[in-house]
């Protein structure tokens, strides 16, 4: 199964030539956040997607009716579809899997209308943002974008790793015959709610956010969406598309054990369900996409799991939130792309705002610059509240002669 | 692929039992909203009743968890315990009052098996409770630690995994409605990917003020009848004694909205409730003309649209099978959709609809655990019909539909009664 076509809507870059020339530059996505009111917060940076304009991309879908998530979505599609090289009309005649990942879904709004009935009572809510909120339309609205009706469209809410179960998936529905094409990956907004949350747990950065850095204070929570078009390679040779990496395989687990705190074994066996699904021997992985959070917690844990799998000289392991934030439930789905950018263009993003690695988190994390590398075979982390791991691996796409 | 064992906590009550006995009488479940206690706009809902997740599930590990949570980690907890997962929950971390350690140790957990819960938007109260905590606290972050999680859409699901040591993949679909058939589809996946032996899958839906007004709005005021409840299924690909029926095929499609999405020709097909109101609807016959004036950014569904998109769904579903429409026992519809209805009126005959009881009329418009409740009742009304075909169906208000065709067998219940 091979990627061809990506859509990023992003703090660093929208469309994925941007995006690939912000992550070779270590563009930071880091602003004050503007989307709800952050007073009486001691410090509220974000990673917004700014300059974003939803009806560039959106054709057929009143953009009014969707929340901010679902535009990010549908737009994330449509340029994903494109990038692929096809038309709606492909598609259309084609078998589809949409899945979606979401942590949030449509927050955004549902705080707004909370905001509304704290002001009014329950009794004089918005009709139109209270039929934006159910989930499912982050990813109906792909349907609906695209105009595809010959599809199984779901909405995958397991949090911060959903865009990996997404894209994993989208793998497993193309290989027992379930679709043609899937689109997959991940969608949401900032909140009030979610930053609310972080903020709470202590976990908000003041500044900027610095995965496995000895200074670092935590995460910042961002937004945007990452959607994968995925085909089989017969598919992708028969029209000719251009083929960005190849899905190897993927591991799904849950820690069954801390609604919030990572649990190392299991992150780790995670890893081993994915190397062995991928049929990928440790020493051959080449880069790992943390999920890399920049909390003291998650890094110490993950950096901790990926020496258990792969010993004591573990590929480098590069955190993309230090750019794009905690993007949440586009995440990995966000990674999963940057992995596919970095295997087509042969470089390692950074990891920025990066000053001296945590003796805790031994590992090389590409501090600051990023790299020339050919990379043969990448690693995606996703983690989530809950336990719910997701990790996925990507394989440059090479010819046999 | 096999369904093996169910389980259900409806507003039947807690567990099989209460379910099909409440369900073979067909009788309804709705009930009077106490005013007083219930700020709603409904006047009445199908209601779980006595539920509370304290007194469910006991006071360890209990202290902040919604209710989505509670009826999912219920029924969940039915079916985990027949694969022998140690019963009884474990110490809540985030609770003071808990003093045991956490089971760091994996013994008695089951890394085969997996959990796949369907869910509408998670608990839509939790998530404005912790809102309206930020807006009205004294400052914006007086929010109360503990009930983060479940401000998050895979609470239930990790929740349920925590109390159940369910290490296998852990899937939040939030896909509404149709989530149980969609469920089956991805259980499916899962099995043929050896990522599981075992999937628990199903939906779980809370009723709740927030909710209620939610869809309340959503619908410009008209009136529903809404229910709660969660219902699981156990699927496998072993093929022993216990086999209460086989998936034979499972077939999704989008309904697109009409017109640019504005809904003006036709009666949107959100929230209506009752196969029985709807007796004049065909599949070919104009939709209705609005009862009353929609919002302007209404994306409505036509009816008739409704209709072609279940009826090609069923059709295909039906060509996978290997099944003719004459040798279908029963059609189970959502029920709250009147072209979906209309479809397998018109591909099956009344007779078909009317063998498994109305799930939609009896429990009310339960929301992500609604196709799961269908799948439930159709095993509980097929119990003694062995061989017979059941075509189930689901539309969400989104446009999302999917139906599943089984083949009941003649398995016998291993499980623990409860």
């Amino acid at each position: 199964m091979v990627i061809t076509g990506l859509g990023v809507v992003s703090s660093i870059g929208i469309g994925p030539e941007r995006f690939a020339a912000g992550l070779r530059l270590g563009r930071s996505g880091v602003s004050p956040i503007t989307a709800f009111d952050t007073t009486g917060y001691a410090h509220a940076n974000g990673c917004q997607v700014l300059g974003f304009d939803p009806a560039a991309w959106i054709r057929r879908t009143p953009v009014d009716s969707l929340g901010r998530a679902s535009r990010f979505s549908a737009a994330a599609a449509r340029m994903a579809v494109q990038d692929a090289g096809l038309i709606d009309r492909q598609l259309q005649v084609a078998r589809c899997q949409v899945s979606i990942g979401t942590t949030d879904g449509e927050s955004y709004d549902l705080d707004r209308l909370t905001a509304a009935e704290v002001a009014g009572g329950p009794a004089h809510l918005s009709p139109r943002l209270a039929r934006r909120v159910p989930s499912p339309l982050l990813s109906v609205a792909v349907a609906r974008e695209l105009g595809l009706t010959d599809a199984e469209v779901l909405t995958v809410g397991t949090a911060c790793s959903a865009g990996n179960y997404a894209l994993g998936n989208g793998l497993d529905a193309i290989r027992f015959g379930d679709a043609d094409f899937a689109l997959c990956g991940g969608a949401d907004a900032v909140c009030r709610k979610t930053f609310t949350a972080f903020y709470r747990l202590g976990t908000i950065a003041p500044d900027c956010c610095r995965p496995f850095d000895v200074g670092r204070q935590g995460i910042l929570t961002g937004e945007g969406a990452g959607v994968l078009l995925l085909e089989s390679l017969g598919s992708a040779r028969a029209r000719g598309a251009r083929v960005y990496a190849e899905v190897l395989g993927y591991g799904l687990n849950c820690d069954a054990y801390h609604p919030v705190a990572p649990n190392e074994e299991s992150v780790a066996r995670c890893m081993a369900l994915a190397l062995s699904d991928a049929g990928v021997k440790p020493q051959e992985v080449d880069l790992i996409s943390a999920h890399g959070t920049g909390t003291k917690a998650n890094d110490i844990t993950e950096s901790r799991a990926i020496r258990r799998v792969f010993g004591e000289r573990p590929p480098r392991t590069v955190a993309l939130k230090s750019m794009l934030g905690h993007t949440m439930g586009a995440a990995s789905a966000l990674g999963a792309i940057a992995c596919s950018l970095a295997i087509t263009h042969r470089f390692i993003p950074p990891t920025i705002n990066h000053v001296e690695t945590d003796p805790e988190c031994p590992i090389d994390c590409v501090p600051n610059t990023a790299v020339e590398a050919d990379l043969r075979i990448v690693q995606n982390n996703g983690l989530a509240f809950g336990g719910n791991n997701a990790v996925v691996l990507l394989g440059k796409h090479e010819e046999l002669l | 692929m096999n369904i093996t064992a169910w389980s259900t906590v409806s507003p039947y009550g807690l567990g099989r039992a209460a379910f099909t006995a409440g369900l073979l009488a067909r009788r309804p479940t709705a009930v009077a909203l106490d005013p007083g206690q219930w700020q709603v706009p409904d006047a009445r809902a199908c209601l779980v009743p006595q539920f509370d997740p304290r007194t469910t599930l006991g006071l360890k590990g209990t202290r902040t968890m919604n209710r989505v949570t509670g009826l999912a980690v219920t029924a969940v907890g039915d079916l985990a315990q027949d694969l022998g997962a140690p019963a009884g929950p474990i110490d809540d971390p985030m609770d003071p009052a808990a003093d045991g350690i956490m089971p760091g140790s994996m013994a008695g957990s089951m890394p085969r098996t997996a959990l796949v819960l369907g869910t509408t938007t998670g608990s839509v109260q939790s998530m404005m409770d912790f809102t309206r905590s930020s807006l009205t606290g004294e400052r914006p972050f007086d929010v109360e630690p503990a009930a983060i999680p479940n401000s998050v859409m895979n609470c239930a699901a990790a929740q349920c995994a925590i109390w159940h040591h369910i290490q296998g993949p852990n899937t939040t679909l939030a896909c509404g409605r149709p989530s149980g058939l969609l469920a089956l589809a991805y259980a499916r996946r899962l099995l043929l990917g050896g990522r599981a032996e075992t999937v628990l899958c199903g939906g779980a839906e809370e009723y709740s003020p927030a909710r209620s007004w939610l869809e309340h709005h959503s619908r410009d005021g008209e009136p529903a009848l809404l229910g709660e409840g969660a219902a699981i299924l156990r699927v496998e690909f072993t093929d022993g004694p216990d086999t209460l029926a086989t998936v034979l095929a499972v077939e999704s499609r989008v309904c697109l909205p009409t017109s640019s999405g504005t809904g003006r020709a036709s009666r949107a097909v959100t929230y209506t409730l009752g196969a029985a109101a709807t007796a004049t609807l065909t599949a070919t016959a104009p939709a209705p003309a609005n009862t009353r004036p929609t919002s302007a950014n209404r994306t409505a569904l036509a009816e008739t649209d409704v209709a072609a998109t279940v009826a090609e769904a069923v059709r295909r579903a039906l060509g996978r099978a290997g099944v003719a429409p004459r040798n279908v026992w029963a059609a189970v519809p959502s029920g709250h959709s009147e072209g979906e209805s209309a479809a397998l009126r018109e591909l099956f005959g009344t007779a078909a609809l009317e063998r498994v009881p109305a799930t939609g009329d009896l429990l009310g418009d339960t929301g992500a655990a609604s196709a799961a409740f269908q799948l439930t009742a159709t095993l509980a009304a097929g119990a003694d019909e062995s061989g017979r075909v059941a075509v189930i169906t689901s539309v969400d208000p989104g446009g999302a539909v999917a139906a599943a065709v089984l083949r009941l067998g003649d398995g016998a219940f291993r499980g623990t009664p409860r």
